[in-house]
């Protein structure tokens, strides 16, 4: 029979637990509350006062700092945030709020799930971005679709440029500690009771595997106080959020490819190719260490073709990121992205998505590839029909407006939002819930699209001198332009036709 | 993608027989279950099982994971635990793939070793083939009294040692076995084809003036 025990919180809540460990990590044993809307995660070996000072910091005031403001409730999507600490038994523990049951599979393994047998247990990111587990093991309705995963993607982007705003760093993102949805977009944050603070609280782990920057396995077999040591820090989760990002897009590691460093040491050759001789594997001007399809399964397929999708299928602004991440930052980590970089691609190409006329596409949606007779990259099924694409434009000096290159593409279904109507306005956690009301809307009639106005009230259709009032609606033909709103900000959009 | 082979080699000599036989088998297939909910594992790992008795023999080949099935042990005999080691060398030397200039090989492969007894026959024959191949890690375990830790220690620095051999000991062993496994496999073009010209939409206007 195991029993309950209780305890009173570092903030003075009483907190209780089933005296069974339900889980151990690298670190921590796992009990859970016995209604299971928390857990409380003991550490292993003793903690010294710099550790207490950490977690008292972390479960208050770093704690208070992120979700007492603007966006907070928000941000309790986005993160599994320790509430408190516990002492018992001579043991330290964290007291962190039970997953959502979003983290948790659902349908599981193929073939209802008697595959594996994995429904109802934690969706780990290695589930979802390795090509061959979901092409064979997972039921794809587990898999989301390109909307979904782009969705998944911003959401971890949005999560680690919080920590980053607040002057912590993560030190250890991996796929055991970014929990993942993809059938909904949503992805969480856990773990976070090892944040690092620069100057003040140094990581306690070095990272994981796949994720590692490339200068912190280089330098790993360096003591840890050795100036020459790199060591987990916002540049090094920058490099980890690029990875899980390319991950999570092209189901492939961006750097494991079949260039051999070393013929006769499995171990140096990895640490060699994760490490001072790291290569992208798409890299434009070396291609040595290109995915070779001769030692892809046919399950891996067709992710690990880099030529069939390149990452450029991401669009322009998620590739000059890439770029920047593997290309340029990968060796200068002061190049790398940041995560509020990363945020805005992502927010930025969630426009640019097409729906596939495929109604068997597994992707469901692609990138706008710029093209005037696009194509869907996944099924290769081309786009049939007319294709309006609104260019946005702000204007910074009365009159004169000017490209955002921000695009947003044309289909049934899709809105506009006061985002995309005033260039002051950016869609994140601070977004007030009339904020995140569409202002207006897409129709196709006739074989014409039309832009029908909800709730702006300075609409003008500006070739024609049109004032577009609430209610009312404009055609979109090539060179439209519409003026969303003459307020400051507002923007204007310019149409082209692609299609046809 | 770089395999990992895992070969577990399991004493199937009569001392084996009645509930430690019994154990082993539950330990496996829960072992395989442990590790077909595991992504990296389930990636990564291919599974062989070499029993030895009498004789040393490959019950089951490297098999990727999520088709292992478990082979129906019996045990009854002696114990030829230098033979399960030659024929560990023989399997590695076949089936891990070695890495050459233009691909890579497999890892390492972890080896498992579990006994109940010591060697009938002659364990440093089999020792010395095994020096001539490379594995990675091979842990040793002694499952319960008449087992010999020394023994298994010239094969080995790993061994553990069980103090009996029955099914909750067992149990615990290939759980660890599998959380082994699953940390083993943790460690471990802007070519962008230029759209030609006519099928590219042009740029849209650089600005846009407009009377207010």
């Amino acid at each position: 029979m195991t029993s309950i025990v209780t305890l009173k919180a570092s903030d003075g809540s009483q907190i209780r637990f089933v005296d069974e460990r339900k889980a151990s990590g690298g670190l921590k044993d796992v009990f859970f509350s016995p209604d299971r809307d928390y857990v409380v995660a003991f550490y292993r070996d003793k903690m010294d006062v710099v550790g207490r000072e950490r977690l008292a910091l972390i479960t208050g005031t770093y704690r208070e700092r992120i979700f007492n403001q603007e966006g907070g409730d928000y941000l309790k999507k986005l993160f599994v945030w320790p509430t408190a600490t516990v002492e018992y038994d001579n043991r330290t523990g964290v007291v962190v709020p039970f997953f959502d049951k979003d983290f948790f599979f659902r349908y599981g393994s193929r073939d209802d799930d008697r595959l594996l047998g994995i429904r109802n247990r934690e969706k780990e990111g290695k589930w979802f971005a390795s090509a061959k587990n979901r092409a064979k093991f997972l039921d794809p309705r587990e898999l989301g679709d390109g909307m979904t995963q782009l969705k998944t993607c911003l959401m971890i982007a949005r999560a680690v440029r919080r920590l980053h705003t607040a002057g912590l760093a993560h030190s250890d993102l991996s796929y055991k500690n970014v929990l993942l949805d993809p059938s909904s977009g949503r992805a969480c944050l856990i773990d976070l009771d090892g944040l690092v603070v620069p100057g003040k609280f140094p990581p306690d782990v070095a990272g994981t595997p796949d994720f590692f920057a490339p200068e912190v396995v280089a330098t790993a077999k360096l003591d840890r106080h050795d100036p020459q040591r790199f060591l987990p820090s916002r540049l090094t989760d920058q490099h980890a959020l690029a990875v899980l990002i390319y991950m999570n897009l092209l189901f492939r590691h961006p750097l494991k490819g079949d260039k051999v460093h070393d013929m006769n040491d499995t171990q140096r050759d990895e640490d060699l190719a994760m490490g001072e001789r790291a290569l992208f594997i798409e890299h434009p001007a070396d291609p040595s260490n290109r995915v070779r399809l001769a030692g892809v399964s046919p399950a891996e397929l067709p992710w690990k073709d880099t030529a069939k999708l390149p990452y450029t299928i991401t669009g322009p602004y998620l590739s000059s990121l890439i770029q920047d991440a593997f290309i340029d930052g990968l060796h200068r980590p002061d190049s790398r992205p940041t995560a509020d970089q990363w945020e805005s691609a992502l927010v930025k190409t969630m426009d640019l998505l097409q729906p596939c006329q495929n109604p068997n596409c597994l992707q469901k949606w692609f990138v706008f590839d710029n093209s005037t007779k696009p194509r869907c990259p996944h099924c290769g099924t081309p786009f049939r029909g007319k294709l309006p694409i609104l260019n946005l434009y702000s204007s910074y000096r009365e009159g004169n407006f000017r490209p955002d290159n921000h695009r947003l593409m044309v289909y049934s279904g899709q809105s506009v939002f006061s985002w995309h109507a005033n260039r002051l306005v950016f869609p994140n956690e601070r977004l007030s819930s009339a904020q995140a009301k569409r202002v207006g809307y897409f129709v196709q009639h006739g074989g014409e699209w039309y832009f029908v106005n909800e709730t702006l009230p300075g609409l003008r259709d500006v070739r024609n001198n049109l004032a577009v009032p609430p209610g009312g609606k404009v055609k979109l033909e090539d060179g439209a332009q519409l003026l969303f709103s003459e307020e400051n900000g507002g923007r204007l959009c310019a149409v082209q036709m692609a299609g046809q | 993608m770089r395999r990992l082979p895992v070969y577990l080699l399991i004493d199937t000599s009569g001392s084996m027989s009645g509930e430690p036989i019994e154990a082993v088998k539950a330990g496996l297939q829960a072992m395989v279950s442990a590790l077909r909910s595991d992504p990296y594992a389930l990636e990564t790992a291919f599974l062989s099982i070499i029993t030895f008795s009498d004789k040393a023999t490959q019950t089951v080949p490297l098999t990727e994971l999520v088709q292992f099935q478990i082979p129906d042990l019996r045990a009854s005999g002696m114990t030829a635990l230098g033979g399960a080691l030659s024929v560990l060398a023989d399997c590695v030397e076949r089936d891990v793939r070695k890495t050459t200039a233009e691909t890579k090989g497999d890892w390492k492969p972890v080896c498992f070793l579990l006994t109940d007894g010591q060697a009938t026959d002659d364990l440093n024959r089999g020792i010395e083939a095994l020096r001539r191949v490379k594995v990675g890690t091979l842990v040793a375990c002694a499952a319960g009294p008449a087992a010999k830790p020394d023994e298994l220690r010239k094969i080995t620095e790993a061994v553990v040692s069980l103090d009996t051999a029955d099914s909750n000991t067992l149990k615990a062993f290939f759980q660890w076995v599998s959380a082994s496994v699953s940390v083993s496999s943790q460690k471990l073009d802007l070519t962008k084809k230029e759209v030609g010209g006519l099928s590219e939409l042009p740029p849209p206007p650089p600005e846009i003036n407009v009377a207010l």
